[in-house]
């Protein structure tokens, strides 16, 4: 407390001196080191000090305040206790109590020098405990009569008032008149200043030296030696057993230990490589070599012209008749230097560097030319003149094809000529179209707003197209199904018929939208549709036999871009905006869900043989699924610089091809083995470009003729190109 | 080497030896020409060392190249040496071809033939068959078919017929399934009158064709059969007639086009079935005629299946056939052998000359733009088998045609989708003798027809129909 009071003061002081410069220094009373060096002006010190000191107890907490009455307390008995200035006390020990220092006299009876003591006088101010205590409180904290106008009882049991105090003004004259008020504290017990001990000063001093507060402790005193020196020694065992073996044999498991260190560096620290060696000096180094070592006139010369990283040798050989006529080596330091160099630069460890050719990286595929046919050049083109062509279909017997543009008009035409035998105009845009895969009948689907329309082409040979008549425009309508459905099948009478208009018309539901995708099985019954815009995804499946419609999903989570029919097995591929689920149709359930990572699925289609799968997106990459292995794409592959629009497979050839909307279409090598453990092998073989790019829209759709290795094209620019091997 | 500077080039002299087919030629000697000669200085020295009442400008062959440069040029473009003997060949040269006179059509014309005398017979995609005289004018036009005609082709007046040297048949094929017979009459008023219609076919046919004395005609197919037919009009139906909807059907489209009267339908001789794809062409060979009657011959035809088919037509089989093997169109000539559908066929025609190198072979252009020379004999074991020539497109060869001439033994005619009529010599494979584009743009050519006599060349296509002056008529 004392030395935070002390401490505090100092700052305060500090403050105040520069506050009130011209206070005076004073005359101090005590010589205390601690404080002096910093002492200006003590007199006006100990007056801040007590001023701040009570705002500060008072902000205290309870218990910090009890411990601050305690110390004061304390310092308070002590002071009561020894009541002397004493300043011989170092020779004492054990308690702070200074006893009455005794005289040495000579006595007169002895004529010896006798120790004479003070009187004690057997009276109650002679002993401290019978002092009359100021304090009328007992032993109860002090903050308790803090804001009362008392302090305790006197024995009469009236109260005894609070000393009055002065104002500050008193208190700063008091302190200049008394000069030791700065080494006074105020107590609060007797509610009166007392000045501090020399005990307590050096008390203080000590704390704030660091040193140990008792005086009488000395750190230093002489080692007491109670166990160890002459005439301790134990001589005789404790026991009489043996010393044991592991006392002197070397320890087995360290051993194995260190082996095990020493055997395994380089798991962690491989061992540091050995530093360089210094070359062995040669002959020609040797003071005294044989002639032939020693360079010829012209030898030296050449020497001496080249600069000194192209000399093959650092030196010129000399000769000295004899060691002693040796002169002193002048290159020393610069060897010595380069030695260090040496061994600074040389590398501490050997790092296994990896020496691949990057060109075995690229996996070995064949070449191109060795996997003929595939189309590599524009045959001939077919211009709608109205329109984007979006859509176009190939006959399957690979003679004719039908394209639709999004004015309405559908063409048919020869693949091979390029010449427009027949077309039929609709009112809105044509959404898809494709040939019914059946050989045994001849007709095509083309679906505009809300409707699906069936077709027939002409000069059809006549058994063909009774069939596809009867098929599709049978004399006895198939019963209605049972539960009714939203999709009314439409035939015009007969006097009506004619090739220009379709034979039949599926009627979709009011606002379903337009029907952008269209799904042959391959059996040539069914067809599914996927129209844009309508509710429950817009996915249908049509019976064209039975005249009938169902929407299989009641709902689909998120928009439904593609389906599709499995080649072999009656499953179903649904392409939502990012997974494509695989359904069961015969079993109702759900098969498979295939996550290919891609934002935006624009296109899929299934290899012939049903195991694989492609998936292109607007976010340019097309996903390769190998359906038995894994619900992951097999290969990723990002080639096209925008959106791949439409993805057929070849259905015989090992071929497939992708479009884009960069206006190139790229043909690829697929073939796939029966072999589960044989990867599919996709080699990229042509890119054909042609097509223009209008409004960024580039190839729409691309299909393969069915018997040769062709290509059929539809892009924005309103032209279907054939591209021929 | 020649090229090393040009005061070398001025100096130096090529051994060469000239050959010749034509009717113009030297005596077997080496003469030393200079390196800087061009075409123009060899025919110079022909001319005068034959000492011709009439210069006849040539062109010369070195190695299978017509020589475009100076002969030092070409050894350096070609490494040949300057001690190297070259043996040149000289041939007459092409006049630059010139367009004779234009018929503008509707439609595509898919078919032509210079074959009659005074007047060019086309055929359109209207189903229409016009016949023109020289002076651009229409003379007939008939409405033969409902669909588009893909082939036409006359019929060489027959025994029955050349009495009459103003009538002549012609045979047509069409989209509709059927070909059809039509006489035409070139007395005044010239007059057309179908004759007889053919049904065999159950898809669109794609080619016509008669034998040199027009006593049969074969028929090709997308359904991948032949139609082998004699030419005698038939006094009723051989084939019945459709189902009734059918039928009804065509009586409701003839109504349409204006009530024609009913021919009879002609049944075919026989069928020669062995394509597995659509057949593009077939043809007799040109010996065949003189076989006479019984449809006895041989003929050829090519298909999608990529097989070039030699038949016997008098038993109806197949004798030969052809299976192509790819050859890798760069230089490395590597053999790739392949899948079938290599080399879709798209026509057909004799090699044209009588020459024994090109006996029994056949030109066939395919889809992979070459036109091939094939040897149509049944491979013998001590026979060489050589790479069959091929002559490279820069766009799809639709059409060829040949024809026999003492004048043009080695020529042929090739017309391509990319609107260019090229002019070839069999023995100069690495380029055209001379190529035209018929239209201004770049229409399809869909059909060429050439006469050597009179030095026509009839174009068909996308334009319409053009006439070309190409060759030395005399």
């Amino acid at each position: 407390m004392a030395v935070k009071d002390v401490a505090k003061n100092g700052k305060k002081r500090k403050q105040s001196s520069e506050d009130d410069a011209p206070a005076p220094p004073t005359m101090t009373v005590g010589e205390l080191e601690m404080l002096s060096d910093e002492e200006d002006g003590p007199d006006a010190v100990s007056d801040d000090g007590e001023v701040d000191e009570f705002p500060e107890i008072d902000t205290r907490s309870d218990s910090e305040d009890e411990e601050f009455e305690g110390l004061d307390e304390g310092d308070d008995s002590e002071e009561e206790g020894d009541g002397y200035e004493e300043e011989d006390d170092s020779s004492d020990t054990g308690s702070l109590h200074v006893f009455p220092k005794a005289k040495t006299i000579v006595s007169d009876i002895t004529g010896q020098p006798k120790r004479v003591y003070p009187e004690i006088e057997p009276d109650y101010d002679s002993d401290s405990s019978t002092e009359d205590d100021p304090n009328r409180v007992g032993n109860v904290p002090m903050h308790w009569y803090d804001d009362l106008p008392h302090i305790g009882y006197d024995i009469d049991g009236k109260k005894v008032l609070r000393p009055a105090r002065g104002d500050e003004l008193d208190r700063f004259l008091s302190t200049v008149e008394d000069p030791s008020a700065w080494t006074s504290v105020f107590d609060k017990n007797t509610q009166m200043d007392k000045p501090l001990t020399t005990e307590e000063l050096d008390i203080i001093r000590r704390l704030y030296a660091g040193e140990v507060p008792d005086a009488e402790y000395d750190p230093y005193e002489p080692t007491t030696e109670w166990f160890t020196g002459k005439g301790k020694e134990e001589i005789m065992p404790l026991s009489s057993a043996p010393e044991p073996k592991r006392r002197w044999v070397p320890s087995k498991w360290e051993k194995q230990k260190a082996g095990r260190i020493g055997s395994q560096p380089s798991s962690s620290h491989p061992p540091p490589l050995p530093a360089p060696k210094p070359r062995l000096p040669t002959n020609s180094e040797s003071y005294n070599p044989p002639e032939e070592y020693l360079p010829g006139e012209e030898e030296r010369k050449e020497w001496e012209n080249q600069d000194p990283e192209d000399r093959d040798r650092d030196y010129l050989p000399q000769k000295h008749s004899a060691l002693r006529l040796v002169p002193a080596y002048d290159c020393f330091i610069k060897e010595r230097f380069s030695r260090q160099l040496d061994l600074y630069l040389a590398p501490r460890i050997q790092r296994v560097k990896l020496n691949i050719d990057p060109s075995t990286l690229i996996p070995k595929l064949p070449s191109p030319s060795s996997l003929k046919p595939f189309p590599n050049y524009s045959s001939l083109k077919f211009t709608h003149t109205k329109g984007r062509a979006r859509c176009v279909s190939v006959s399957p017997d690979g003679g004719w094809v039908i394209s639709g543009d999004e004015s309405g008009k559908v063409s048919l035409w020869e693949v091979n000529v390029g010449r427009e035998v027949k077309s039929w105009n609709f009112d809105s845009q044509i959404g898809a179209l494709d040939w019914c895969p059946r050989l045994d009948v001849s007709y095509f689907a083309v679906t505009v707003e809300e409707k699906i329309h069936f077709i027939i082409p002409p000069n059809v040979h006549g058994p063909v197209l009774s069939l596809t008549q009867a098929l599709l425009a049978p004399a006895t309508l198939p019963p209605a199904p049972t539960t009714p459905s939203p999709v009314k099948w439409v035939t015009p009478s007969t006097s009506s018929r004619s090739m220009d208009t379709p034979i039949l018309t599926a009627n979709l539901p009011a606002s379903s939208g337009l029907p952008t995708q269209l799904a042959w099985h391959r059996r040539g019954d069914y067809l599914a549709t996927v129209s844009t815009g309508g509710t429950q995804g817009g996915v249908w499946i049509h019976q064209v036999t039975r005249r009938h419609s169902q929407a299989p999903f009641k709902k689909v989570k998120g928009a439904v871009q593609m389906v599709l029919f499995h080649p072999l097995k009656p499953h179903f591929f649904v392409a939502t905006q990012q997974h494509v689920r695989i359904y069961n149709l015969s079993e109702q359930k759900l098969l498979k869900t295939l996550v290919p990572g891609i934002k935006w699925i624009s296109s899929m289609d299934v290899h012939p043989s049903g195991d694989h799968l492609i998936v292109g997106g607007y976010d340019r990459k097309l996903c390769w699924f190998d359906l038995e292995l894994s619900d992951k794409p097999y290969k990723i592959m990002r080639y096209h610089t925008r959106a791949i629009r439409s993805l057929h497979f070849h259905p015989s050839y090992p071929l497939f091809a992708s479009s884009s909307d960069d206006g190139a279409i790229q043909i690829f090598h697929s073939r796939v083995y029966n072999d589960l453990m044989t990867d599919p092998l996709i080699v990229p073989l042509k890119i054909l470009r042609g097509h223009e790019i209008r409004d960024g829209l580039g190839v729409l759709q691309v299909k393969w003729c069915s018997r040769q290795p062709w290509l059929v094209s539809g892009g924005a620019d309103g032209t279907i190109a054939v591209w021929c091997s | 080497m020649a090229s090393t500077s040009n005061a070398d080039t001025s100096t130096i002299s090529l051994p060469v030896v000239f050959t010749t087919q034509t009717s113009y030629p030297l005596p077997s000697q080496k003469f030393m020409i200079p390196a800087t000669w061009k075409r123009y200085q060899l025919s110079q020295l022909v001319n005068k060392a034959l000492a011709l009442p009439k210069p006849v400008p040539f062109d010369f062959l070195v190695k299978g190249e017509i020589l475009r440069t100076t002969l030092a040029e070409w050894a350096a473009e070609n490494g040949v040496g300057e001690e190297e003997t070259l043996e040149i060949e000289y041939i007459e040269s092409v006049m630059p071809p010139e367009k004779v006179s234009d018929f503008p059509h509707e439609d595509w014309v898919s078919s032509v033939s210079c074959k009659l005398q005074g007047q060019f017979i086309t055929a359109s995609y209207d189903g229409h068959i016009r016949t023109f005289d020289y002076s651009q004018a229409t003379t007939s036009s008939v409405h033969a078919h409902s669909a588009p005609i893909t082939s036409i082709c006359l019929v060489p007046s027959s025994s029955a017929l050349d009495t009459d040297t103003d009538t002549h048949i012609i045979a047509s094929a069409s989209h509709d399934l059927t070909a059809q017979l039509t006489q035409l009459s070139l007395r005044a008023p010239t007059k057309a009158t179908p004759l007889a219609t053919l049904h065999l076919h159950t898809a669109p046919l794609s080619s016509i064709a008669s034998n040199t004395t027009g006593t049969h005609l074969l028929t090709a197919s997308w359904d991948g059969l032949i139609g082998l037919w004699d030419t005698s009009v038939p006094a009723s139906d051989e084939v019945p007639d459709l189902t009734p909807s059918e039928r009804e059907r065509k009586k409701r489209r003839r109504e349409d086009e204006g009530l024609k009267k009913k021919v009879p339908r002609k049944a075919p001789l026989g069928v020669l079935k062995s394509h597995i794809g659509r057949v593009s062409k077939a043809l007799f060979s040109a010996a065949s005629g003189e076989g006479g009657g019984g449809g006895g011959g041989t003929a050829y035809s090519c298909g999608f299946d990529s097989t070039v088919r030699v038949w016997d037509t008098e038993n109806g089989v197949c004798v030969h056939t052809i299976s192509v093997f790819a050859f890798s169109s760069s230089s490395d000539s590597i053999k790739y052998p392949q899948t079938a559908s290599e080399k879709p066929f798209l026509d057909l025609a004799p090699a044209p000359a009588p020459a024994p190198a090109f006996q029994h072979t056949v030109l066939a252009a395919s889809t992979d733009r070459t036109v091939t020379l094939y040897d149509v004999r049944a491979p013998t074991p001590t026979q060489a088998i050589n790479p069959p020539i091929s002559f490279m497109h820069p766009a799809t060869p639709s059409c060829l045609s040949s024809q026999q001439s003492s004048t043009h033994q080695h020529q042929f005619v090739s017309g391509a989708y990319d609107g260019i009529v090229r002019l070839w010599d069999l023995r100069s494979v690495k380029g055209a003798l001379a190529t035209f584009r018929a239209w201004p743009g770049a229409e399809k050519v869909l059909s060429v027809d050439v006469d050597w006599e009179r030095g026509l060349v009839g174009v068909g296509g996308e334009g319409g129909f053009a006439v070309w002056k190409v060759g030395n008529a005399r």
